[in-house]
């Protein structure tokens, strides 16, 4: 871990929003340059909320999110934003009719001007960020025809072309084989470490989240009920009050915690899914 | 991205205005009456070089019918199609275009109350002070069409499936102000029933007058100021949160399209009335020809829109000739099955 840079690269200050009804409240947050931070918590805790808001397409209703630990997100504009902040969302976006390059290419926008053509500079970016996802293959493919695992590396592949700072990331993992998930997230960890980027990952997926992140915040009911270092937070009491229900964790090789839900299923009692 | 440039937009547009060019040649000559082809040039060129036109009566028809038709023609294909565009771009719907968002409809609300007000219908408008009137009355009843359908649709929350809601209303508001059109036309007295009649189908063959500048200058100043949201209306196609994460200020793009494209609408529905389908035709066409990058498609889609109407005023000109039918009529005939036919094919891609 990385402990030279004391400030922040992005900051959520005690922000709040709604929809109909109170979503995120009081939720304050740091991400630090070169560390992957993940956000564990269940459906409905607001965690999706909270990366809108922290990419600024939301717009907090009480609190800040701060660049830089300075200056609030809503007084930028959209593209300055774009410069710096980018969220891959969970869905992959509508069916245009687009190949994987020309959407790839669409992580330039920021950095284009009103009107523009992409340069070769551009095009060289986005065909490395297609090769870091394993992309390379499908160039001239249409996104429409792309399975669901490889639109949601596609969608990894626009994040990294915008070259942001700060890269936010929703469910990453979830249309994804397993093997993927684990070379995804391999690959997000160095990416985080050899550009020191600001890296937060929202997942279900906590045992991955547990053995790629550096430090792990966990949400509950919009704000944040605990954070810390992996080891501090990924913890049975923690989880079990988070969740509802009893976790067995275990400390793997690399002094990492392993979880293992721990399912009943008729009065028999197993670690890990039962089969 | 297979070298979508500069020069390739330019290479294009070059060749549609050849084609734009022949194609408005071809409707000077043909007619009820055919002017020969040698004739034509002559009298053109002619004309051009700044020596008066000989008295032939080749001269009055060619410079006093033909070729403001065609010049009409042509901003109507022009300005409908790029609207049509633009529509279909920033709605990411595929049947968005000025008449089915009841824009072209609302134009034309305005052009027919401006012209009770003023009592002007086919006539004392020549008098330069009312040139304006026109346009901007039927920009107004485009715009109260483009806010009222915003309105009811909600999509001015921001809403997901808004684009959906915004079509309906649209066609909504369009069959509702097609009905108080009429009433508004029948109760005039002084109605000049046919002219009436085609104009509300979409129809190039009234008399020319003063407003024809100001509805030359709105389409051009239109066409320049929505060339530069190409690139942010590319970005939105993929989705408005996406657009939004990769830096584009949806709402602004939204707004400024919508009444840019209000604006051309409006400009070319107070001379032709709504003629239809041309939004909705001519951009697919382009998309198949060009791709669906606005960079390329915008310019390609104005000059093709142009060539696609003076092509569908000559046949219904010539038709039934020496009776002439309204342009919305062949536009539609035309039209509505070719629309058929690419939303069937779309389907399969």
């Amino acid at each position: 871990m990385n402990r030279i840079d004391s400030s922040p690269a992005l900051e959520a200050r005690d922000v709040t929003f709604s929809y109909r009804r109170p979503v995120v409240r009081g939720f304050s947050l740091r991400l630090m340059p070169g560390t992957v931070t993940g956000i564990i918590g269940p459906n409905g805790s607001g965690k999706t909320t909270v990366l809108r808001l922290l990419c600024g397409i939301l717009r907090p209703a009480a609190g800040e999110v701060l660049l830089k630990g300075a200056t609030p997100l809503r007084t930028l504009p959209r593209k300055v934003v774009a410069k710096h902040i980018t969220l891959v969302p969970q869905n992959p976006g509508d069916d245009a009719p687009l190949t994987v390059l020309q959407y790839t290419l669409q992580g330039r926008s920021p950095h284009m001007p009103l009107f523009g053509f992409e340069s070769r500079h551009d095009e060289e970016i986005s065909l490395a960020a297609l090769d870091m996802v394993q992309l390379t293959g499908h160039l001239q493919t249409r996104v429409s025809d792309l399975s669901g695992g490889e639109r949601q590396r596609l969608l990894l592949a626009r994040a990294l072309s915008q070259e942001p700072e700060i890269l936010l990331i929703d469910e990453l993992t979830a249309n994804l084989d397993i093997n993927y998930q684990v070379e995804l997230m391999a690959l997000v960890g160095r990416l985080t470490r050899e550009r020191r980027l600001a890296t937060l990952v929202v997942s279900h997926e906590i045992h991955l989240l547990a053995a790629f992140s550096d430090r792990i915040a966990l949400m509950a009911e919009g704000s944040v009920m605990s954070q810390g270092p992996v080891s501090e937070v990924i913890t049975r009491e923690k989880l079990g009050r988070l969740f509802g229900m009893d976790f067995e964790i275990r400390a793997s090789a690399a002094n990492r915690p392993e979880v293992l839900p721990v399912i009943r299923v008729r009065g028999s009692e197993h670690a890990g899914i039962d089969s | 991205m297979k070298g979508l440039s500069r020069r390739r937009i330019v290479a294009v547009s070059l060749v549609l205005l050849v084609i734009w060019a022949c194609t408005a040649l071809f409707a000077l000559a043909v007619g009820s009456v055919r002017i020969p082809p040698r004739t034509l040039i002559r009298l053109v060129a002619e004309r051009v070089s700044g020596r008066s036109p000989l008295e032939e009566p080749f001269a009055t028809i060619l410079f006093s019918i033909r070729l403001p038709r065609v010049c009409l023609g042509s901003l109507v294909g022009a300005a409908l199609a790029m609207a049509g565009a633009a529509f279909q771009s920033l709605l990411r719907n595929p049947l968005a275009d000025p008449f089915v968002l009841g824009v072209s409809t609302g134009a034309s609300f305005g052009t027919i109350l401006y012209s009770l007000l003023t009592a002007s219908w086919g006539a004392a408008e020549a008098a330069a002070g009312l040139a304006y009137g026109r346009p901007v009355a039927a920009f107004a009843g485009a715009a109260l069409v483009v806010a009222a359908v915003y309105f009811l649709s909600g999509s001015g929350r921001g809403t997901a499936d808004s684009s959906q809601r915004l079509l309906l209303s649209g066609i909504v508001l369009a069959s509702f102000l097609s009905s108080i059109n009429v009433i508004l036309l029948t109760s005039t007295s002084q109605a000049d029933l046919r002219g009436i009649f085609y104009w509300l189908i979409g129809d190039l063959s009234r008399p020319v007058d003063a407003s024809i500048y100001v509805v030359t200058l709105l389409v051009l100043a239109g066409f320049l100021l929505l060339y530069p949201f190409s690139r942010s209306l590319n970005v939105i196609a993929t989705g408005e949160e996406d657009a939004a994460i990769l830096g584009i200020e949806v709402p602004r793009v939204k707004a400024g399209v919508y009444l840019v494209a209000s604006l051309i609408t409006g400009a070319v529905v107070s001379v032709s009335g709504p003629v239809a389908y041309i939004g909705l035709i001519c951009p697919h066409l382009g998309r198949m020809m060009f791709g669906s990058d606005n960079r390329i498609l915008f310019p390609a889609v104005f000059v093709f829109g142009a060539i696609f109407t003076l092509l569908a005023d000559t046949l219904a000109r010539t038709l039934l000739s020496p009776a002439e039918l309204p342009v919305g009529v062949i536009t539609a005939l035309v039209g509505a099955p070719l629309f058929v036919y690419l939303v069937r094919r779309g389907s399969g891609q």
